[in-house]
């Protein structure tokens, strides 16, 4: 876990958390801003590591898979291809996996193309610590997509749970996040907020108001995480549930 | 390797990537929990909750009896059984019957949705008309004047399946003669129209007698809530997983037939015969432990991944299992299919 931000983070200089949304990207279609261009690098350098565990999954070594993930993005952001507006792509994860299957079955004649001097533009992403983390999946019995599919939800909770641990500490409630973090799965009945109240200096009753304020913001920031992936704020439910089901693989 | 943690909440093993050191699937359970359309956040998040107390992860916070009752002045509100993400179950007495009753009290969110009150009068009337012994029978429901949908339901004094399969009680001849039970109720129900969606050990119970019920049929559908992420049993509140759905349910939760409930039934009677779920490349049961080989092919016929290639009908299984059950030892395990099971193909089951 200490190798998240890795994860998550993106070129220096940029916003950890920029909010885009796929809806806006995708809508754009042929018309692509350069704007809406960047706002879609800013979630494919998001959202790269499921691509990588999918492609090791696969059967491609880690060295391939990091250079098929860098150069799948650069191909997306190179070949607008945004351009298919079709409903199947509504969510971001099916765009992803979809082209990423086209460009697979499309390697040999990019191999050639790039003997011929031809090469292809590459995303350089922070992917050192990718092996690391795919090693850390007991994937041995499941399918390439569904490892795709449980990487996302991964990688879904881990950067609501970064964002909201950023938050936290910029309020200077760093130690409050690490105590009561725990009752974002659980309750008091499992652990009493007594526990709490000795470490913490607060009485009951502000645990426990406190405990709801993060409930409340974590159940956004989650929301917000994942309108920021499909096509439409009302996908969001049908999106999670998606997501939970991948979680059981 | 490091030593395992577990969830404090549903017990299940950590991954080593868990996010924060969380359970991945309570916490994105945990953001599910009245999601409804929650736009509106601070009140809405269940008023109940708002000052004194917080929202437990599973849902809302249930009423006690003594509030309960003020609206229920025809019922004697006993105890309640227990609470998750599709309501809360109390014991109740109906005082001029003189009858234990269940009262199901749908989540409170449901009643803000304009639409649902039609939908829910059009459901419950079909659910009502299920007149099955092996169905809770649903008595009555509407909703209170001050917006609570509720089922009033025959009461079943016994325990669940769930209950059963974790204490190991459970041997393959009462399960043999527990599954004819339940295809009976669905074959009957489906007939009906009404797809369960929601099979699994928890909505099973098992009266002193021995006798099926199958509780919350069609709820899911009713709430919208497809997964069985949001369990409730008269027992308690659990954790659910996704583990009984068919793979079509998963991919596409609205669009479901019958067919869903067959594979959930064979999740159920796999987990019956073995203990465990069929998940990923598992073994058929008689590998694992002491049955009849010809359950096999029964069980593994539920669980095919195309709906086309499972059983079509509840009735099929029951008359499979009777087969192997009854003294019938020549008889071959049905029909049209042989040996269709291959480790590789059932690997994705899940």
């Amino acid at each position: 876990m200490q190798d998240k931000n890795q994860r998550n983070s993106i070129s220096a200089g940029k916003p950890r958390f920029a909010t885009t949304h796929w809806s806006v990207v995708s809508a754009a279609g042929k018309s692509s801003s350069p704007q809406q261009k960047q706002a879609l690098e800013t979630l494919c350098r998001s959202y790269w590591f499921p691509l990588y565990a999918y492609l090791r999954q696969r059967g491609y070594d880690t060295h391939q898979a990091e250079d098929l993930t860098q150069a799948f993005f650069g191909h997306i952001l190179e070949k607008k291809d945004l351009q298919t507006a079709d409903p199947k792509y509504g969510k971001f994860r099916s765009f992803l996996l979809v082209r990423l299957k086209y460009f697979l079955s499309d390697q040999r004649d990019r191999a050639r193309a790039k003997k011929r001097g031809g090469d292809r533009k590459i995303l350089s992403l922070s992917i050192q610590n990718a092996e690391g983390q795919y090693a850390l999946e007991p994937a041995i019995q499941l399918s390439p997509e569904q490892l795709f599919e449980k990487s996302w939800a991964l990688t879904v909770l881990e950067r609501t749970m970064s964002r909201l641990e950023d938050e936290m500490a910029q309020k200077k409630k760093r130690n409050l996040f690490d105590c009561l973090k725990v009752y974002l799965t659980t309750d008091k009945d499992v652990i009493p907020y007594q526990d709490m109240t000795t470490e913490l200096g607060m009485t009951e009753g502000s645990v426990r108001v406190a405990v709801h304020r993060l409930r409340r913001r974590y159940r956004k920031l989650l929301r917000d995480e994942i309108a920021q992936t499909v096509g439409g704020v009302d996908q969001v439910d049908e999106e999670m549930e998606s997501l939970f089901a991948a979680l059981a693989y | 390797m490091a030593e395992k943690m577990k969830c404090p909440k549903c017990g299940a093993d950590l991954p080593a990537n868990a996010p924060s050191g969380l359970c991945p699937q309570c916490l994105m359970k945990a953001g599910m929990n009245n999601s409804g359309k929650d736009k509106k956040a601070g009140p809405s998040e269940l008023s109940s909750a708002d000052t004194t107390s917080a929202t437990p992860p599973g849902g809302f916070e249930p009423l006690e009896p003594k509030e309960l009752a003020e609206k229920f002045p025809q019922l004697e509100i006993i105890e309640l059984l227990g609470h998750g993400g599709m309501g809360a179950v109390y014991k109740a007495r109906q005082k001029q019957l003189d009858r234990l009753v269940a009262l199901k009290i749908l989540p409170p969110e449901v009643g803000q949705n304009p639409a649902f009150a039609e939908r829910f009068m059009r459901e419950a009337r079909s659910l009502a008309k299920l007149n099955h012994p092996e169905i809770v029978t649903v008595y009555d429901f509407g909703h209170t004047e001050d917006g609570l949908y509720y089922f009033l339901m025959e009461f079943v004094d016994g325990t669940d399946l769930r209950r059963i399969i974790q204490a190991g009680e459970i041997t393959s001849d009462q399960a043999l003669a527990i599954v004819p039970k339940i295809c009976e109720a669905l074959h009957y129900a489906h007939k009906k129209g009404i797809v369960h969606r929601d099979i699994k050990p928890e909505n099973i119970l098992l009266d002193a007698e021995g006798n099926v019920k199958i509780a919350d049929f069609g709820l899911a559908r009713l709430l919208d809530k497809p997964t069985s992420a949001y369990t409730l049993t008269q027992s308690g509140q659990r954790m659910g997983t996704p583990h009984y759905m068919a793979p079509e349910q998963v991919e596409h939760p609205k669009k479901v037939d019958h067919r869903a409930d067959i594979y959930s039934l064979g999740v159920v009677f796999y987990e019956m015969l073995t203990g465990e779920l069929p998940i990923g490349r598992f073994a058929p049961p008689s590998k694992k432990v002491h049955v009849d080989v010809r359950l096999d092919e029964i069980v593994l016929h539920t669980l095919e991944k195309e709906p086309e290639l499972r059983y079509q009908h509840a009735n099929e299984i029951k008359t499979d299992v009777e087969t192997v059950a009854g003294k019938d030892q020549g008889a071959n395990v049905s029909h049209k299919r042989q040996a269709r099971y291959h480790p590789s193909t059932s690997a994705e089951a899940c």
